[in-house]
């Protein structure tokens, strides 16, 4: 099984350790090996850095990048804004040989240059492209039976198409597809191509009410659609949605709808237990969810 | 070297802009102008940066755009106002219109190359349950890496 240069970004580590777990837990039964690198950077958020300065930001994003070349071996990216965010400055540098020269004339302040090799993944993309959905159902030892699970695919792991190129942009089915290998019952709704708006909801007060707004339009949909769970591609989602929950829960709206990562889903589908995937570490309890599974 | 002001100029080109139809789908597609509409309006603020430009990048509408991609992807005239507005938060940056929080985030970025702060709990919680600690700052190769590519403009813009 390939290798890969594990990039954790900034928001599992701190804020999702659960996730973390999960995922270091999953890819290694699957035989996945994660490097650990020390050198890497923040993915700097186009958002916020390359705000400030577009090509120096685009530097600071591609000197990952760099680092992944000099190891040979592809990115695997946690969350899916630094996927993102990584492909996007790939994506330029690739396709503008004007931006590359620039990217390149500062990295080389630091000895770097990019060449145009690096290779950037996401935990879903590599269960679906690289490990295949036929692989995966032959790990299938406790199929989820029972519950409903509401797939919700985020922005940057396939938005927009030119950058990420990991699904259909308008109609995504990658996350139902490795859904349904578990045996859980995918839930149709119509939240389930919107957005967390984790990447405003650091603004300011403004962006911090959008996007707790929001957070309640998906809540009321994917509960409307009969959801045991909502289950994401990115750790940013899992923060906004149960944080979101939290503050509803001040204003009198009652949820209680668990937020999971699709690899939590594939580690119980594979037989783990809840605490080694770090589900009791949640901010919303997942035991009913659990005792759903169980019974 | 091809400045943020080329590449806004060629985004923004006659060619290009002037192909705006504003069917709207911009805002449509738009997950803010959803929830805060009186407040936040891509189509509006798309043709702000042709004409209102230096109003524009005194106000803070235009950090609200929270980048993710629906206009970029369903614009049918190819026009990608995502980029537009990080190119133009460029110029607001230059100014030092940046807002608060953003700067506090960045500032945290440059001192210790994440966005999340840290504290000591967490890698006693991260050992608790088996994981690696990632300890304050990102190595001091990266950081001092980090710092050189930034480059002294960069973080006189974030100090402020």
């Amino acid at each position: 099984m390939r290798e890969y240069a594990l990039y954790t970004g900034c928001v599992a580590p701190t804020r999702e350790i659960g996730y973390e777990m999960s995922v270091r837990k999953v890819m290694e039964a699957l035989g996945v090996e994660l490097k650990q690198v020390d050198d890497f950077n923040c993915c700097m958020p186009a958002c916020l850095v390359h705000s400030v300065d577009y090509t120096r930001g685009l530097a600071l994003t591609s000197r990952n990048l760099c680092i992944a070349e000099e190891l040979g071996l592809p990115l695997f990216t946690l969350c899916s804004s630094c996927f993102g965010n990584l492909s996007r400055a790939k994506h330029l540098l690739d396709e503008y040989p004007d931006i590359r020269r620039d990217v390149n004339e500062i990295l080389g302040e630091v000895d770097k240059e990019y060449k145009g090799e690096a290779q950037v993944e996401h935990v879903v993309t590599v269960l679906h492209n690289e490990i295949t959905l036929d692989k995966l159902r032959g790990r299938i030892t406790e199929p989820l039976r029972g519950i409903n699970a509401a797939p919700f695919y985020g922005c940057h792991i396939f938005l927009p198409q030119k950058y990420a190129g990991f699904d259909d942009p308008e109609f995504p089915d990658k996350l139902d597809a490795l859904i349904g290998v578990t045996g859980a019952q995918n839930v149709d709704y119509p939240e389930k191509t919107s957005c967390c708006i984790g990447c405003g909801s650091f603004f300011g007060e403004v962006s911090e009410g959008a996007s707790v707004l929001l957070a309640e339009t998906i809540l009321d949909s994917a509960k409307g659609g009969g959801a045991d769970c909502i289950v994401t591609t990115c750790p940013f989602c899992i923060m906004q949605l149960e944080l979101g929950q939290l503050r509803l829960r001040e204003k009198g709206k009652e949820y209680d709808i668990p937020i999971v990562h699709y690899v939590d889903l594939l580690g119980l589908s594979m037989g783990m237990e809840p605490e080694e995937l770090g589900l009791d570490l949640r901010r919303i309890d997942t035991e009913l969810l659990l005792e759903k599974i169980g019974g | 070297m091809v400045s943020h002001r080329e590449l806004l100029e060629d985004l923004l080109s006659e060619e290009k802009l002037g192909f705006c139809n504003n069917c709207g789908s911009c805002t449509a597609s738009c997950p803010m102008a959803r929830v805060i509409p009186e407040v936040y309006n891509p189509r509006s603020l798309l043709q702000r940066v042709n004409l209102d430009f230096d109003r524009l990048i005194e106000g803070e509408e235009l950090w609200l755009c929270a980048w993710c991609y629906r206009c970029t992807e369903r614009c049918p005239q190819g026009i990608q106002p995502t980029e537009v507005f990080l190119l133009t938060r460029n110029f607001a940056s230059e100014r030092g219109n940046i807002p608060d929080n953003p700067r506090t985030i960045m500032r945290r970025i440059a001192e210790t190359g994440r966005s999340n702060p840290y504290n000591e709990f967490i890698d006693e919680y991260r050992e608790e349950n088996g994981l690696p600690p990632i300890g304050p700052t990102i190595s001091q190769k990266a950081l001092e890496e980090q710092r050189r590519i930034m480059g002294e403009d960069f973080i006189r813009r974030i100090e402020g």
